[in-house]
């Protein structure tokens, strides 16, 4: 096989259908025309006793509740980037043919591996919305010819066999060659390629002689290939604009669907994703998923992506949404033989993205030491997926109750006597010094315009309770709780 | 025909005798490396269940659970999240060689620590998940619904890991475990060895659901 077709029977049907909730499981025609002159086009299964060509009144009476649709040209568009990223994954040679069908040179391709992968695509496809139907042979017009009669996926491995039953409709006879071939008893595409193409082109002409080399499959053309996507982005606008999470998450699960064909098309993974709301005052809401585990893991990124919908409240409707997904090349690497990694790695990931989504990429991670004594400094990593036996006891043993912090500390007004604070008063926190311990002076950065020096005390209240305190320029604030 | 019950202690009994896989303690579990936090628990805290630990007093020493519980799980080699409801974790005050395998999640709201916990509890990759609600807004904090804590104890209890909930005042419903700390640390501790700090703490157990059922089942 060295061409495949992909087609989407009823792909406008198809594509208005992903792109409208409401649609889906629902009698619903397409239909063409205005008023009386109105007729359906095509028509979903649910449509019982409708069919294409047939008046939208008539249609309206045979199906009640039927749903009456005008096609989407935005949502064709997007339903057939959808098919094209598709079709980037079997071969980075695509054309694409028309809306809901595309041409793939598999020239040079490995057959055993592409048409599992074909299989596939269908059934993936399918789930996204898409019903497509994949045919290989040796000529585009031979694979297009086996996507008509694929179900979903049929390879042409002997032509002849293949072509000998269809109907001579197949190889598009012009008006008058039709009735001329079913004078001479010829109905079947093998029928006809059983006389010799010099005689039909002696009794047919030159147009016999095409159609006789339709009916054989033979015709070869150059294909009008197209780039494959080189951002991957996605957007839509509302109208009207949306209130609930619903229809946006729709929305986005289908944008999901078609980047991620994108990147795997092309090769690539994504490490980030950015979604901007356009909401209805023309301000908008954007936020930027750093995706622990870069993939192309569609749930997992909606499951990024739901977290984080959840937590939105925004001023006003949402008129738009956009998506991004920033490129990375997949991560390759083989753990230690003697790794204890996690039991659930894929989960673990996921989860790690879904609380980042909530509470935003930079708040969640594994806290590691600044070298620097600066209070309050460090710098949250990437958690290790191993966790490694303990190197030996520090070098100094923690001492004394554990510091929990303030964050920002607590300013407060510090009375001293004889130097030591012996009355905290005018903030959170307000009392008679009981005891104290300081101070402990430290400064650093006095190269760097943010040098910085503090005084550390630690104090403990008559009322109870154990605080740390600093002092920078004159100005108290209570660091956090010995506890 | 069962006789209709007539106060709760019956009804508990009842319940304990029809569904005594309710009533056994959890196996397993997390040592908390804190003397008297392990005895009160009976080794440790229970894996598949909520125990909430009660700073009732300033300076309680719930932070140097917290110092201790790293250092145990990774002695353990054991994973260990903490939801960090009010951003109060001092990384600094811990040894570096514990922080590696802790994943630090730093709320700005309750709510925020809640959504987080009831994905890292299911995950299944933790030992211990510590939900730190001091500090928080007590008035939000009193306002979450009692079922986000019934969804987060089904969740527990789905799964192995030990769940601690810290706070200032009783707030978990039916929780299995509730132990105050009301004995407050004082200046005096803070040339100790963390050790002897931890040695110190006296804890006092309020509510042990589990135990009293057993005691009741006989």
């Amino acid at each position: 096989m060295n061409y495949a077709v992909l087609v989407v029977p009823d792909f406008a049907l198809h594509a208005l259908r992903r792109s409208n909730p409401g649609l889906c499981g629902r009698a619903v025609a397409l239909v063409a025309g205005d008023g009386r002159k109105a007729r359906v086009a095509e028509a979903s299964p649910e449509a019982r006793g409708v069919a294409p060509g047939l008046a939208a009144t008539l249609a309206m009476s045979r199906c009640p509740g039927i749903i009456l649709r005008q096609r989407d040209p935005g949502a064709e568009v997007e339903a057939h980037r959808v098919l094209l990223a598709a079709a980037f994954t079997l071969s980075p040679r695509v054309e694409s043919t028309r809306g809901g069908c595309c041409t793939v040179d598999l020239q040079g391709a490995d057959p055993a591996r592409t048409e599992p992968l074909m299989r596939l695509l269908a059934v993936e496809l399918a789930g996204a919305g898409l019903p497509v139907r994949v045919g290989a042979g040796a000529t585009p017009l031979l694979a297009s010819y086996a996507a008509r009669c694929a179900e979903p996926v049929l390879v042409v491995r002997d032509p002849g066999d293949f072509l000998a039953p269809l109907p001579l409709a197949f190889a598009d006879p012009g008006p008058g060659q039709e009735d001329i071939l079913t004078g001479w008893g010829i109905g079947t595409l093998g029928g006809l390629t059983a006389i010799p193409k010099a005689e039909v082109g002696r009794r047919l002409g030159a147009e016999g002689a095409l159609l006789w080399e339709r009916a054989a499959g033979e015709t070869t053309r150059v294909l009008r290939l197209v780039e494959p996507a080189r951002s991957f982005s996605a957007e839509w606008a509302y109208e009207p604009p949306v209130e609930s999470i619903e229809p946006l998450f729709f929305k986005l699960r289908r944008f999901a669907e078609r980047i991620a064909l994108e990147l795997r098309g092309a090769g690539f993974v994504a490490e980030k994703l950015s979604l901007t709301l356009l909401l209805e005052d023309e301000t908008d809401h954007r936020r930027e998923f750093r995706l622990p585990e870069p993939g192309a893991d569609v749930e997992g990124w909606l499951r990024v992506l739901n977290s984080h919908l959840g937590t939105v409240r925004t001023d006003a409707r949402v008129a738009g949404v956009r998506l991004v997904a920033a490129p990375a090349r997949p991560q390759e690497k083989q753990d230690g033989l003697f790794d204890t990694g996690l039991r659930d790695p894929a989960s673990f990931w996921e989860n790690i993205a879904r609380i980042a989504a909530i509470v935003g990429d930079d708040r969640v991670g594994t806290p590691a030491p600044v070298d620097t004594h600066r209070p309050d400094a460090f710098v949250l990593e990437r958690t290790a997926e191993a966790v490694a036996p303990q190197a030996g006891a520090p070098v100094h043993p923690p001492c004394g109750p554990t510091l929990r912090r303030f964050r920002p500390p607590w300013p407060v007004r510090v009375v001293c006597d004889a130097g030591s604070p012996a009355l905290l008063e005018g903030g959170r926190l307000e009392g008679r010094v009981r005891a104290a311990l300081g101070p402990w002076r430290s400064a650093g950065d006095w190269w760097k315009p943010q040098a910085w020096a503090f005084e550390t005390w630690q104090v403990e209240l008559a009322g109870g309770g154990v605080y740390q305190l600093a002092c920078a320029d004159g100005a108290w604030r209570v660091e956090g709780m010995l506890d | 025909m069962v006789p209709p019950v007539q106060t709760v202690s019956a009804l508990r009994l009842l319940l304990a005798a029809r569904f005594p896989e309710r009533a056994r303690r959890p196996c397993g579990g997390v040592s908390a490396a804190v003397r008297s936090i392990d005895d009160a628990l009976g080794g440790g805290l229970p894996a598949g269940r909520l125990t909430e630990l009660v700073s009732a007093v300033p300076s309680g020493g719930g932070q140097t659970v917290v110092a201790k519980l790293l250092e145990a799980t990774q002695a353990a080699r054991q994973r260990m999240a903490l939801i960090d409801g009010a951003d109060g974790f001092a990384p600094e005050a811990v040894p570096a060689g514990v922080l590696r395998h802790l994943v630090w999640v730093r709320c700005r709201a309750p709510e925020q620590a809640f959504a987080a916990a009831d994905i890292l509890v299911r995950d299944g990759n933790y030992a211990a998940v510590v939900l730190d609600l001091r500090g928080c807004a007590e008035r939000a904090l009193r306002r979450t619904p009692s079922s986000v804590w019934y969804r987060l104890q089904r969740a527990a209890e789905g799964g192995s890991v030990a769940v601690l909930v810290q706070t200032t005042s009783p707030l978990v419903p039916a929780v299995p475990w509730r132990l105050v700390l009301d004995t407050p640390l004082s200046l005096a501790d803070a040339g100790a060895p963390r050790e002897a700090v931890a040695d110190r703490l006296d804890v006092r157990t309020e509510r042990s659901h589990a135990q009293a059922t057993e005691s009741m089942a006989g």
